[in-house]
């Protein structure tokens, strides 16, 4: 019975702000007073269809151009009749995309429709008990009518209440992304959360797109390991080893007890033809500190290092 | 019950052969991986072996949920590996979107509620 006036509280609430309550201060604030993002492409969605059609949109908007057919097979779960939230920001990376959540606030919505970038969000237009989850895209926002634009469902512009779209995007827990493309920063940029995209980038990228994106991040933020390994390595995939090898030192001057960056530093120089060098590097890791995975790469590291050596011709003078 | 938890643990052990044979690491062996070095930091990194057995899992339940076969292994390789262990155990809860149902709905949906609880009453029944 208690749970039942709660939601009837609740609901009746929604039901007033529906109706309309006018006297409320203006939820959309920018500079910009009014964007529009006419150019975004518009896929009108089938039944359950919300995911492969807002993520065509947004990565058309990107310059990847994807239909909602062609993403269908990659995110659409049919046994849930919708779409992950995981899926919508793991497909992206096979399109050369990186989807960012933006911060869980307005303004970081409203800041990303100024520096040009359409949002897409997820919304919850059910109850508590009996959710009902839907994707759409924000293409605009009015801050004089306090007002936003969606690309959403079946309607290429539908324009919102700032207060009903947060009520619906309070209830999906606020999750909201935009599309970067590799060396794009979003508006403002979480350290953490944009090296975790790009790592996650990075097992799918091209090199050359891996390595855009971490260059952003040592730009950003120099003072980061993470930033310049994941640049290094873009590097070594590339076979540039001269570069990568200054990239893994820089990440190692910052943090000098990184095993990671001076295992990725012996594997360097071991493409560089330099086994012995390597070998130094490899004996300066604190084996008995690591976790399984990085003691199997340290000494799968070892291994190749051994069988260059037992084969070696001459080293190399930069050695 | 049982023969579901049989059936998916079957699935799974299949999937994790066809899955080991799909799986390419992009960066050469012995580099490690920056998504790697990342789950170090946070202190809630996963052993390559459950990694392995959360890939296998994620398949299989993408599978059972009507993902078509050619598109399984380009699915799961898009996921990191953190991504892979949230997946693996909020595949049947987490939130869909899918519905098209909005404002309209909603009101609908309120009216209809509010009737339910009795603080309103639109939907007249006969006297």
């Amino acid at each position: 019975m208690i749970v039942k006036r709660a939601g009837a509280g609740s609901v009746a609430c929604l039901f007033l702000a529906l109706v309309g309550c006018a006297s409320h201060p203006p939820l959309v604030e920018s500079g910009n007073g009014r964007v529009e993002l006419v150019d975004t492409p518009f896929y009108p969605q089938r039944r359950y269809q919300c995911g492969p059609a807002t993520l065509a949109t947004v990565l058309g908007a990107s310059g990847v151009q994807v239909t909602p057919g062609q993403l269908e097979p990659l995110v659409y779960l049919p046994g849930r009749k919708g779409t992950l939230q995981i899926e919508m920001q793991a497909a992206p990376r096979q399109y050369g995309r990186l989807a960012y959540r933006v911060e869980p606030e307005l303004s970081a919505i409203v800041a990303e429709l100024d520096g040009g970038r359409p949002v897409l969000v997820l919304h919850n237009y059910g109850l508590p008990l009996w959710p009902r989850w839907h994707y759409a895209v924000v293409i605009g926002h009015d801050s004089q009518k306090d007002q936003l634009l969606l690309r959403s469902g079946i309607e290429q512009r539908e324009v919102w209440t700032a207060r009903n779209f947060m009520r619906a995007w309070d209830n999906g827990d606020r999750w909201a992304w935009v599309m970067l493309r590799p060396g794009e920063l979003p508006a403002a940029p979480d350290r953490d959360r944009y090296l975790e995209a790009a790592a996650a980038f990075e097992k799918l990228a091209a090199p050359h797109d891996a390595w855009l994106a971490f260059d952003a991040a040592v730009k950003a933020w120099p003072e980061t390991a993470v930033a310049w390994i994941g640049r290094g390595t873009a590097n070594y995939r590339e076979k540039d080893f001269a570069a990568a090898a200054a990239d893994y030192s820089a990440a190692l001057r910052l943090v000098p007890g990184h095993a990671g960056a001076r295992n990725n530093l012996a594997m360097t120089m071991l493409g560089r033809g330099c086994p012995d060098a390597a070998r130094q590097q490899l004996n300066m890791i604190d084996v008995t500190a690591l976790n399984e995975a990085m003691r199997e790469a340290v000494a799968d590291t070892r291994r190749q290092i051994e069988t260059k050596l037992s084969a070696l011709v001459t080293p190399p003078k930069e050695c | 019950m049982r023969s579901t938890n049989l059936r998916s643990a079957f699935v799974a052990v299949m999937a994790l052969g066809i899955v080991n044979l799909g799986f390419v690491n992009t960066a050469q062996a012995g580099i490690v991986g920056t998504d790697t070095m990342i789950s170090t930091n946070r202190d809630v990194h996963l052993a390559a072996v459950q990694a392995q057995l959360n890939r296998a899992e994620v398949r299989a339940e993408l599978a059972a949920m009507g993902v078509d076969a050619a598109a399984l292994d380009q699915r799961v390789a898009s996921l990191s590996d953190s991504e892979l262990a949230a997946l693996s155990k909020r595949m049947q809860d987490a939130p869909a979107g899918g519905e098209i149902i909005a404002v309209i709905g909603v009101v609908f949906i309120v009216l209809l509620i509010l009737e339910l609880v009795g603080v309103i009453d639109i939907f007249k029944k006969n006297p």
